[in-house]
């Protein structure tokens, strides 16, 4: 596992790091609106994260419904069956 | 343990997918944002307890206010001269640090004319909540 981590963890503390430097110094930039960027960039990340937010509380809503014990579709869990419970 | 876990594999496929999504789009847009234009014009910013100083590319030098022309490209040259201070113009969404002994940099166009507030965003100290400075935007 180790051997796994190390270049991940060299790459993300020094080549990335590096990368945006070189690359950010050498290239002209154009003229960009910088807050419409920036808030957009928010948004579309918000977006995300409300989608994954919605889906992870739809699917504990579901699982609270479906395997409560009161459900018609309930089936005892096998050491309940056996009265270990 | 017999049972198919294909629905597993799409749960991590998908959250791979949106890591990757969000990483590269912040990357993307970072580097979009960071690169100055060739035509920036260098202002030299001064932080220190409590007022800020400019100085333009003509050696111009002005202190609390500062006077800049609608649609041109800025790049600020950052440094300040005792504690770390913030260079903040909120309209516009800049934001850098001042920090004693380094230059940071950062750019932009202001896009509309008007007044605006320049303020530190940084706990300087005493007076940091009246650290602040005019900025002027007049029409191109």
């Amino acid at each position: 596992m180790r051997t796994i981590w190390a270049p991940i963890i060299l790459i993300v503390l020094f080549a990335t790091p590096m990368i945006q430097l070189v690359f950010a110094s050498e290239t002209p930039g154009e003229y960009v609106n910088r807050a419409q960027e920036i808030w957009n960039l928010f948004f579309r990340m918000m977006t995300i994260a409300f989608v994954v937010g919605g889906v992870i509380a739809g699917t504990i809503v579901w699982q609270v419904w479906r395997f409560r014990e009161s459900n018609p579709k309930a089936k005892p869990t096998p050491y309940e069956d056996k009265g270990d419970l | 343990m017999g049972h198919s876990n294909w629905p597993e594999w799409i749960y991590v496929a998908v959250v791979i997918a949106l890591l990757v999504y969000v990483g590269a789009e912040a990357w993307n847009i970072e580097n979009l944002i960071d690169h100055a234009p060739e035509d920036a014009e260098i202002i030299k910013v001064t932080a220190q307890q409590w007022f800020w100083s400019f100085e333009h590319a003509d050696g111009t030098k002005e202190i609390g206010e500062l006077h800049l022309k609608k649609d041109h490209a800025y790049k600020f040259e950052i440094h300040s001269k005792d504690v770390n201070h913030n260079f903040n113009i909120p309209e516009f969404l800049v934001l850098m640090d001042a920090v004693p002994g380094r230059i940071n940099t950062v750019w932009f166009s202001p896009n509309e004319s008007g007044e605006f507030d320049i303020q530190c965003r940084e706990y300087c100290g005493l007076i940091h909540y009246n650290m602040r400075a005019k900025l002027f935007v007049e029409g191109s």
